[in-house]
């Protein structure tokens, strides 16, 4: 690390001209993006929360009332709320789990050398470049009672499933959902992952091999703390994607069999009902329980990563 | 974020990590609810009404938008009436790849006030809502002049507050298909649902799935026993023995074997592919599946019947189809009165019939011969359309139709029992008729 080229700037006493001089360029330098930043990102949300705080008439044009928070009450009153927040988080919970083991696993597995890693790596990404609404109606078809391929090869198996309505009953609409996510993502997981894995040094595990540890032992106690950093990583855009989930389950089930999420009742509200107020109520709470769900992350995420930084220092 | 220091010092890596973090995490997070909020609606206006006279000495351009012309019956229709006008100039904008995307941009360009299109084709369910919002011409009067040639069970669908919303262009109503050497043609629904759990290769598929064609498939059913979820008055009427019976009705219908699980998860497609395997004795589906189904092993087996009476009561439907609503911006509403006008004759509705499948809103059309040799099952069809009511009529309809679709599919799926869904259907859409 550059330590002594970079100055040192923690005392505010000696803040000099030339410091405040460079800051201020800093300022202007910034101000562009931050304009920008303010333009698509602050604007929309200030007048998203705006719209939530109060009710458009759907009967008369251009009647509109200031409600203040009745719109968030009565969202977190309701039970359609509370039902789509637990399936979100259970659809969440499960999906990015699988995907993180999986993930780890097929990294683990791209990282070896072999012949041929160049164009698996590519390949393994396929999954990922397709669009998910095409991926939905494919997992649809698949699942199809009588006629889809997994049911048919279930059934021809003698293995239980054939006979399922999968999208048709709870639990089974859940798992159906939770594999189409877990088939299109793991490789994304798997490509941070691997990223992870190569700025691992070399000289660590031979190291290990020296003092004698097994394949497992270093596994657990080399890799995988070392992979931490790049796992919670893609655990957090995993995380916050699979919160927001919404091209799945509505063409899926459309909401049926228990696999509703806050994204689709929010949809709901704000284009099909043209319930402007309540919809953008359900947005924002969406967006809040995504963004307290990150800052959760971000602090046990900071943790390991400052731990890591010092055991680098 | 500290974006105005100049240096980062090294012990802070962690920190500025996780801030980064951080800042990731805010900002993906962001973009979510930026995509959240809708306009807000524009002022109110009263609604002028178009002249029907007008048509005669209309022209300029005419931009007629809606849904992905998939049969080719919009652009078709423009350009006939160009040539046929000789004034006025006609065309087509597809404005969105399905009814409910087409639905979002109808919607954006009337909030907007936008005079790009001075005609809509609109689905017959959103012409009360577009109408309460003052956004489409007031067409009592063109349609009254053209009535004698309208079937009234589609001018029907127009109708909010008394006044006629839209001119009907073509229509639409569910049929039953079924297999003649299997089960016998559906009189009522309970024989059809006896004969259906008969055998194993007699089932009945219908489209289950939790969506607005659930609301179509039990409507049909609750209309021909007699129910109705609003009365004349538009109070809410749904809570009845009709809705109880037909919803005990339909989820015997399951258990017994009558209709096969599957059908929770079809829509349209799915209950027609699933048919096409041959395993099945009937099907409710639209018109144009009997194309379809001409193609494949099944079309010297299969023939076509209107949709049957409850016992006891008679025979209805629900409306489908599409009406031509004019812009209450648009800047050539003579034009638009006059490509209504040329839309909606009985000769040109027999090309909606011959040339593009469609089922027509002028009667005569269906006992033309041309029409009869290309659409064998224009009788039946007819039967249909002219037993057929519009859906519930109302400014909130997308969320009386939610309370009827997902309480009925409470029933079906065994999550609740029919006395919990009556109530809750009720309170439901009592609840969106008191919507702001």
């Amino acid at each position: 690390m550059a330590l002594k080229t970079i100055p040192a700037s923690r005392g505010p006493a000696k803040t000099s001209g030339r410091d405040r001089a460079e800051r201020k360029l800093a300022f202007r330098m910034t101000a562009p993006s931050l304009v920008i930043m303010a333009l698509v990102a602050a604007v929309p949300i200030g007048y998203a929360i705006w719209l939530s705080l109060n009710q458009y008439s759907v009967r008369t044009a251009g009647l509109s009332r200031f409600v203040g928070l009745e719109n968030y009450i009565n969202a977190l009153a309701s039970q359609e709320w509370w039902a789509a927040f637990g399936q979100t988080f259970l659809f969440a919970g499960l999906s990015v789990s699988l995907e993180l083991i999986l993930g780890t696993a097929m990294a683990l597995l791209l990282n070896l050398a072999f012949k041929g890693r160049a164009v698996l790596r590519t390949v393994v990404l396929l999954p990922y470049a397709i669009i998910t609404v095409v991926s939905a109606i494919t997992w649809q078809t698949m699942f199809q009672p009588n006629m889809g391929l997994v049911t048919n090869v279930l059934s021809a198996l003698g293995l239980p499933g054939g006979d399922v309505v999968w999208l048709g009953e709870h639990g089974y609409a859940m798992a159906v959902i939770v594999m189409a996510d877990v088939w299109k993502t793991t490789p994304f997981a798997a490509l941070i992952i691997l990223a992870g894995l190569q700025v691992i040094s070399a000289e660590t595990y031979e190291a290990a091999e020296l003092d004698g540890a097994s394949k497992w032992q270093t596994f657990v106690n080399i890799t995988l703390p070392l992979l931490r950093p790049a796992i919670v990583l893609a655990a957090i855009f995993r995380t916050m994607d699979a919160l927001r989930v919404f091209d799945l389950p509505f063409v899926l089930t459309r909401g049926a069999n228990g696999t509703e999420s806050m994204s689709m009742l929010a949809y709901t509200q704000l284009r099909e009902n043209r319930l402007v107020g309540e919809g953008s109520a359900l947005s924002i709470l969406t967006f809040l329980t995504v963004m307290v769900v990150s800052v959760i992350y971000v602090r046990f995420a900071g943790g390991n990563i400052r731990d890591v930084a010092k055991e680098e220092q | 974020m500290d974006l105005n220091r100049p240096a980062l010092p090294l012990q802070n890596k962690a920190a500025t990590n996780r801030k980064a973090l951080a800042a990731t995490a805010i900002a993906a997070a962001l973009l979510l609810s930026a995509c959240g909020g809708g306009a807000a609606p524009q002022g109110a206006e009263q609604a002028a009404a178009a002249d029907p006279a007008s048509g005669a000495n209309a022209s300029g351009a005419v931009n007629i938008c809606g849904v992905k012309d998939a049969s080719g019956i919009y652009k078709g229709t423009a350009e006939a009436f160009t040539k046929a006008n000789g004034k006025v100039t006609a065309k087509y904008t597809e404005i969105g790849a399905t009814t409910d995307e087409a639905r979002t941009q109808i919607v954006q360009r009337l909030e907007g006030k936008s005079t790009e299109c001075d005609l809509f084709v609109t689905d017959v369910i959103w012409t009360s809502e577009f109408a309460s919002q003052g956004w489409l011409l007031d067409q009592t009067k063109l349609v009254e002049a053209n009535k004698d040639r309208l079937i009234p069970s589609t001018v029907e669908t127009t109708k909010y507050q008394d006044k006629y919303w839209g001119s009907p262009f073509f229509t639409n109503a569910g049929l039953i298909y079924y297999q003649k050497d299997k089960v016998a043609k559906p009189e009522t629904w309970q024989q059809l649902y006896a004969e259906a759990a008969k055998a194993p290769g007699n089932g009945y598929v219908y489209q289950g799935k939790q969506y607005e064609g659930l609301t179509v498939n039990f409507l049909e059913m609750l209309y021909s026993a007699g129910g109705e979820v609003l009365n004349d008055q538009g109070d809410v009427t749904i809570d009845s023995k009709e809705t109880r019976d037909v919803l005990n009705f339909m989820s015997d219908g399951l258990k017994n074997g009558s209709a096969d699980r599957a059908v929770l998860t079809y829509n349209e497609d799915p209950a027609r592919l699933a048919y096409e395997s041959g395993d099945f004795g009937y099907q409710r589906n639209w018109p144009h599946v009997y194309r379809l189904l001409n193609a494949t092993p099944l079309a010297s087996s299969f023939d076509v019947a209107p949709l049957p009476a409850w016992e006891g009561g008679k025979a209805s439907g629900v409306l489908g189809g599409w009406n031509l609503a004019i812009s209450a911006h648009s800047t050539n509403q003579a034009g638009a009165v006059a490509f209504i006008d040329f839309a909606t004759t009985p000769d040109w509705q027999k090309h909606v019939a011959m040339d593009y499948s469609q089922a027509p809103v002028n009667e005569a059309a269906y006992s033309d011969p041309s029409v009869l040799q290309k659409m064998p099952f224009a009788t039946e069809l007819l039967a249909s359309v002219k037993g057929a009511k519009p859906r519930p009529i109302s400014p909130v309809y997308p969320q009386i139709s939610q309370a009827i679709y997902k309480n009925v599919y409470a029933v079906l799926s065994g999550t609740a029992s029919t006395e919990e869904a009556v109530q809750k259907m009720a309170e439901e859409i009592t609840a969106a008729k008191a919507s702001f």
